[in-house]
């Protein structure tokens, strides 16, 4: 059963103040690998389960602007990436007001715009999204494996190089299963909404 | 299966479509006889007989190279989606959009080749790119990756539109690739072997796109970011993962004109076989592993990835190639085809692919391969394969859709002229360049040693010819496209009746 709008977005907001307490922060922010596979995904989530109350309502304000869901995907694109830049993930840490522009932009610049943008795409924007996704997870991966360097201050090396791994094992997955799912899966292609 | 009748109505091209269309096969023709004249300098300039330094030739060996690939692509691109089309329901707009995209990636790739002195090559092999020793800038390097990922995204966008409509006809890229047919089940005699062929290309190029998009833009962080180093061999495998795919996407896009007009002008239909998706389902998998033959003389490739190029090269060609030639040769026997300008070119197109593919298995020998990868034997295999090949398939559907719109299948004089001096220019060009490599002539050299200047010399006399061929057929083609069509229904006319 779906859940109700109000009830999604009761748990986002929960989701949201769970990854805001102090001792959670600490164990989410205290290696770089959960920061990254961890942190920021599940503040994009509570974004995503917020938009759910009001998205009818933003719905028809948007609807001029976010034609085919494109302008909101890039939205979060480039957020998305400015949480990628390793002296972003440094200063949320070492200042409180960029740990404040993180907990405010990754749900509502990431999370709020791809949970109102995704139904709205066609199989082609959201192939390009995912593909894209892969391809990201690739590159970082392969830029924290060969950085000669600690590209956090705060992390150690060894750290980096297994976020560096675990996010190449990420790629291989998702690019396996699309792969799976395009050849083999059952795949709707629907108008977008 | 295929129609029978010489131009359905179906195929006609009408208001954006026939423009979009007429861009992508002007543009083509126009930048293949530049590119060409880009060639035949490079080989008159090996043969002595024209000068020029170094320096140029290998920014004119960089376009040459990158131009042809991607002119090659956006050719069989506009071949794909002219059939492809009457199955599935596919978007002009990805099609414009792939114009586009290529266009604008084209023109970044031109400024920094001939404003930027960019000479690293098509292959833009890692670290060269970023050692200009003063040519080239870095940044003529960037613009160089900027463009191919602008044409790679154009690929893309087209591939996923593609897709989205085979999945909306046939419910997943496996089933228009046939393989619910694979080991039992009766064939359905219509399912279109367009998209048997499209489902194969969308998944290889797909996954060639998705490597060369992570190698470009990790060469862009090495050019700006010169402490990320990056291990040239595993970024030499990603270069070839992807490169190998896109062009290799250019014969099987391009064959479908053969499955779809080869039996309009034989009268015979041509239905689809098991032995045909087999061929399809093994070429589509061989095609994405057989890129390490690109790399059997680097010492330091793990031994296992060199087996699998050699072993998979041998047979990665075969399956589809030789169902393909195979089903055309008994297509045509005794059916009694009039030979005319488009059957002319299949029947060419079939040789260039099959004598093309011979050179590369033997190339893909590891033993051979030592010996024979850095000579003029593998332009020998490639030019052969896409001039008399690719190309040949490219211009059979284009001579169909003059014949559509002037409604009298061509056949003048002239154009038999033309197709002669093309065949017998390509089949010295190609024999010159293989002859070179059979005597060691290295390739991608700008000066040669006089010893080596009798092919170039030959190869020069051969490339001479093929240009003005395709001169030819270029003018005739852009006369041809942009002339007011004959407004005649001749939908059911065999094409022994309108051959003029």
């Amino acid at each position: 059963m779906k859940p109700s709008p109000r009830s999604s977005a009761l748990a986002g907001a929960v989701l949201w103040v769970i990854l805001a307490l102090p001792p959670v922060r600490h164990v989410l922010e205290s290696e770089l690998t959960p920061q990254v596979l961890v942190q920021i995904p599940l503040l994009a989530l509570a974004g995503a389960l917020l938009a759910r109350l009001f998205s009818r309502r933003l719905d028809t304000v948007m609807r001029l602007w976010n034609d085919g869901g494109i302008p909101g995907l890039l939205l979060a694109s480039v957020a998305g990436m400015t949480w990628m830049l390793p002296r972003l993930m440094d200063a949320s840490i070492n200042e409180e007001g960029y740990a404040l522009a993180k907990f405010l932009t990754v749900p509502l610049l990431v999370g709020v715009p791809v949970a109102l943008s995704w139904p709205k795409s066609g199989f082609v924007t959201r192939g390009v999204l995912l593909l894209e996704v892969v391809a990201t997870a690739f590159r970082m991966g392969w830029l924290y494996l060969v950085s000669p360097e600690r590209l956090c201050s705060n992390y150690l090396l060894g750290d980096q190089q297994r976020l560096g791994k675990l996010l190449v094992a990420i790629g291989v997955v998702i690019a396996l299963v699309l792969a799976w799912q395009l050849i083999w899966g059952r795949v709707r292609v629907e108008s977008p909404q | 299966m295929a129609s029978l009748t010489l131009y359905p109505a179906e195929e006609r091209l009408e208001g954006g479509s026939r423009v979009t269309f007429d861009l992508y096969m002007i543009t083509a023709v126009t930048l293949f006889v530049v590119m060409m004249l880009i060639g035949l300098t490079m080989r008159m300039t090996q043969a002595t007989w024209l000068n020029v330094n170094p320096a140029l030739f290998y920014r004119l060996l960089s376009m040459h190279g990158a131009g042809m690939v991607g002119t090659a692509s956006i050719a069989t691109t506009a071949v794909m989606w002219f059939f492809l089309r009457k199955y599935v329901g596919l978007h002009l707009w990805a099609f414009v959009a792939n114009y586009v995209l290529f266009m604008l990636g084209a023109l970044c790739v031109i400024v920094s080749i001939f404003f930027g002195g960019y000479g690293a090559l098509w292959t833009f092999l890692y670290p060269l790119p970023v050692h200009g020793m003063g040519l080239w800038s870095n940044n003529a390097s960037a613009l160089f990756l900027v463009g191919y990922l602008l044409i790679g995204v154009g690929s893309l966008v087209f591939y996923l539109d593609a897709a989205a409509a085979i999945i909306k006809v046939y419910g997943n890229l496996g089933r228009g690739l046939g393989l619910q047919w694979l080991f039992g089940g009766e064939i359905n005699p219509d399912h279109p072997k367009a998209v048997v062929a499209s489902s194969m290309v969308i998944i290889a190029n797909s996954l060639g796109i998705l490597a060369g998009s992570v190698v470009l833009v990790m060469n862009l962080v090495n050019i700006y970011y010169p402490q990320i180093t990056l291990n040239a061999l595993f970024a030499k495998n990603l270069t070839y993962w992807f490169g190998h795919m896109y062009i290799n996407a250019t014969i099987y896009m391009g064959v479908m004109a053969v499955y779809e007009l080869l039996p309009r002008y034989t009268g015979r239909p041509y239905p689809i076989s098991r032995p045909f998706i087999w061929s399809w389902a093994a070429s589509c998998l061989f095609v994405i592993v057989v890129y390490p033959h690109h790399l059997m003389i680097d010492f330091a490739q793990p031994r296992w990835l060199t087996i699998m190029g050699q072993v998979v090269s041998w047979s990665a060609g075969f399956p589809v190639f030789c169902v393909t030639a195979y089903g055309a040769m008994t297509n045509i026997h005794r059916s009694g085809i009039r030979w005319t300008m488009p059957s002319r070119l299949m029947a060419l197109s079939m040789f260039g692919w099959a004598a093309g593919i011979v050179p590369a298995i033997l190339d893909g020998t590891v033993r051979n391969n030592l010996v024979m990868h850095n000579t003029q034997w593998v332009p020998g295999h490639f030019h052969f394969y896409l001039l008399l090949g690719v190309l040949s398939m490219v211009l059979a559907l284009i001579y169909h859709v003059l014949g559509n719109r002037a409604n009298a299948v061509p056949n003048s004089g002239l154009d038999r002229t033309g197709f002669f001096v093309y065949l017998i220019g390509g089949l010295i060009f190609t024999l010159a360049f293989l002859s070179a490599g059979h005597q060691s002539v290295a390739r991608r050299m700008a000066t040669h040693l006089p010893e080596w200047t009798l092919t170039d010399k030959v190869g020069s006399v051969g490339a001479t010819l093929v240009v003005l061929g395709m001169l030819y057929y270029a003018i005739r083609i852009i006369v041809g496209l942009l002339g007011r069509p004959v407004v005649i229904d001749t939908s059911h006319a065999h094409p022994a009746d309108t051959a003029g």
